[in-house]
């Protein structure tokens, strides 16, 4: 049999990870990122060595748990995850190339078990001023994993680059509980703390003259 | 016992210090030689003849590896009715053993099926659902392997291997990456995984070791995809859209290179799963990963000339 050999291209990446993502991809697509957005991301120090799952609130088309993720890894040089990408080509199979997960509970805790940082978006909200309702079958996932809670609040405007990601302490349920309830609790909780640390940040909330007012 | 995973697991079994005495059954003799394991040529329907094989031998241990993977020996009808006589004429006498305490099965990830919205890398407590005829024909091992499991009280453990590679080792899959230009889907280009023959059978051999009573994953570290496997083994990369893949498929079937449904859904969909509790449940993990696998696909040659003055290599040798 007669084969054809090709060169080597060197700009193509050769290597996906375990769940499809090419971190060559993931680069690239940072560095077109950082012409959009210039992120300032804070409290890594509480991320830990093992999985967690991070929750951030999301704005109506802000990409906030894509801006997150590439923001989160970029800083701590880490793979990060996010969760909700469609399982239609050919959208599903480019977004797996930078670390996309299907929204299903054994995915995401098949991802947080094996030690990664999956980023979660809330609900979407028109404006940065409050966190969206939290899915608690995948926070689910991370109460099987046994992996922490982290909630981040999120601040992009679509009329400035400045963003931020910020990190909060690891959350722990307050109660123990033996049934569903525990991730019900703990979705609540990490909304709540989500929504005091966007009040404390206090930042851009639609990039407008509207701002200036109170809410 | 015929096939290069079974005469492999056959070899390997040889030199547990556990393993008493050996017999395997097959319709195609050992490939190697075999010091102490007994073989007996048994058509996979024989029933009456199975079932004489083995309950004079009367095993502590059942390992199943009987499984004809679609085009890779025989056409998708002819495989599924192998593997389905097999598995119930060889469990079904090993069921008839007083002093069955296990029996291990080899089945494969193509099990959990790849329709839309399934996990992308399972573990063994997603649910199976497989949407290809070989995944079908996967489920219905373990499951008779279950039911005889239950029925007679003895531990049954599956193991779930990846697509296996391996020189000699009849694969649609291998032999499609082989191929001077490989068609790829442009639209998904999804990953996959493999393990390698040697891993897959010294899988088997811990599960035997350890009584698996469980499905677990054998994969092999890391995935690939199609265009990233071309490249390694410098072959062009044909992208296709949709609708000529049925030409294409008929004209690979044409050229000696079939793509059963399985290998298509792999194409489409990818197949990965994860494979992380082999090691807690069979102290094994595989050593060899998927790009090395693939970059071992493309190195193993099609026929090894070896000069008359010198002695034929061992298979381990060729096998590496």
């Amino acid at each position: 049999m007669s084969v054809i050999r090709l060169p080597l291209p060197s700009i193509v990446s050769d290597d996906v990870d375990d769940w499809g993502r090419d971190a060559g991809v993931v680069k690239r697509l940072g560095w077109f990122a950082g012409l959009r957005w210039s992120v300032h991301v804070g409290g890594t120090e509480h991320l830990p060595r093992r999985g967690a799952l991070i929750v951030v609130n999301t704005r109506r088309l802000a990409l906030a748990p894509v801006l997150a993720a590439l923001a989160i890894g970029a800083r701590t040089e880490r793979p990060v995850r996010f969760v909700g990408r469609t399982d239609v080509a050919p959208l599903g199979p480019a977004m797996q190339r930078l670390g996309a997960l299907l929204a299903i509970p054994h995915e995401v805790a098949g991802a947080l078990r094996a030690g990664e940082l999956v980023v979660l978006g809330a609900a979407h909200r028109l404006d940065n001023a409050s966190c969206g309702p939290i899915d608690h079958d995948l926070v689910g996932a991370a109460v099987a994993a046994r992996v922490p809670l982290i909630p981040a609040a999120t601040i992009s405007t679509p009329t400035s680059r400045s963003a931020r990601v910020e990190l909060g302490v690891p959350l722990r349920a307050g109660r123990r509980r033996r049934g569903p309830l525990a991730e019900v609790e703990l979705a609540d909780l990490a909304r709540q703390r989500i929504d005091a640390m966007l009040d404390e940040l206090g930042g851009t909330l639609t990039g407008t003259p509207l701002d200036w007012f109170a809410r | 016992m015929g096939s290069e995973l079974g005469c492999r697991v056959a070899s390997l079994l040889e030199d547990e210090p556990w393993v008493g005495s050996l017999a395997g059954i097959d319709v195609d003799p050992p490939r190697y030689r075999l010091r102490r394991a007994r073989f007996h040529r048994i058509a996979p329907g024989d029933h009456d003849r199975t079932v004489e094989v083995v309950t004079g031998f009367n095993p502590h241990v059942v390992v199943h590896v009987s499984v004809w993977e679609p085009y890779s020996r025989a056409s998708p009808r002819r495989a599924a009715e192998f593997t389905d006589a097999a598995a119930m004429s060889i469990l079904g006498a090993a069921a008839e053993c007083r002093a069955l305490e296990s029996i291990v099965v080899r089945s494969g990830i193509e099990v959990y099926g790849r329709a839309r919205g399934t996990v992308t890398r399972p573990d063994e407590q997603v649910p199976t659902n497989p949407t290809s005829g070989f995944g079908r024909a996967l489920e219905r091992i373990e499951a008779t392997a279950t039911s005889i499991g239950e029925r007679v009280g003895v531990s049954v453990g599956s193991l779930r291997l990846a697509p296996v590679l391996g020189p000699h080792v009849p694969s649609p899959l291998g032999r499609l990456l082989r191929m001077p230009a490989v068609p790829f889907s442009v639209l998904a280009n999804p990953p996959f995984a493999v393990v390698h023959q040697a891993d897959a059978a010294t899988a088997l051999v811990a599960a035997a070791r350890a009584r698996l009573d469980r499905p677990v994953n054998v994969v092999g570290p890391g995935a690939i995809t199609i265009t990233q496997a071309t490249r390694r083994g410098r072959r062009v990369p044909v992208p296709l859209v949709g609708p000529e893949w049925a030409a294409v498929r008929q004209f690979a079937y044409v050229t000696g290179t079939p793509v059963p449904d399985h290998v298509q859904e792999l194409l489409h969909r990818g197949r990965l799963a994860d494979g992380g509790r082999a090691a807690e449940l069979l102290g094994f993990t595989p050593r060899t990963s998927t790009r090395e696998v693939i970059d071992l696909l493309y190195r193993w040659p099609s026929v090894i000339h070896v000069p008359a003055s010198q002695p034929a290599p061992g298979w381990e040798a060729i096998s590496a």
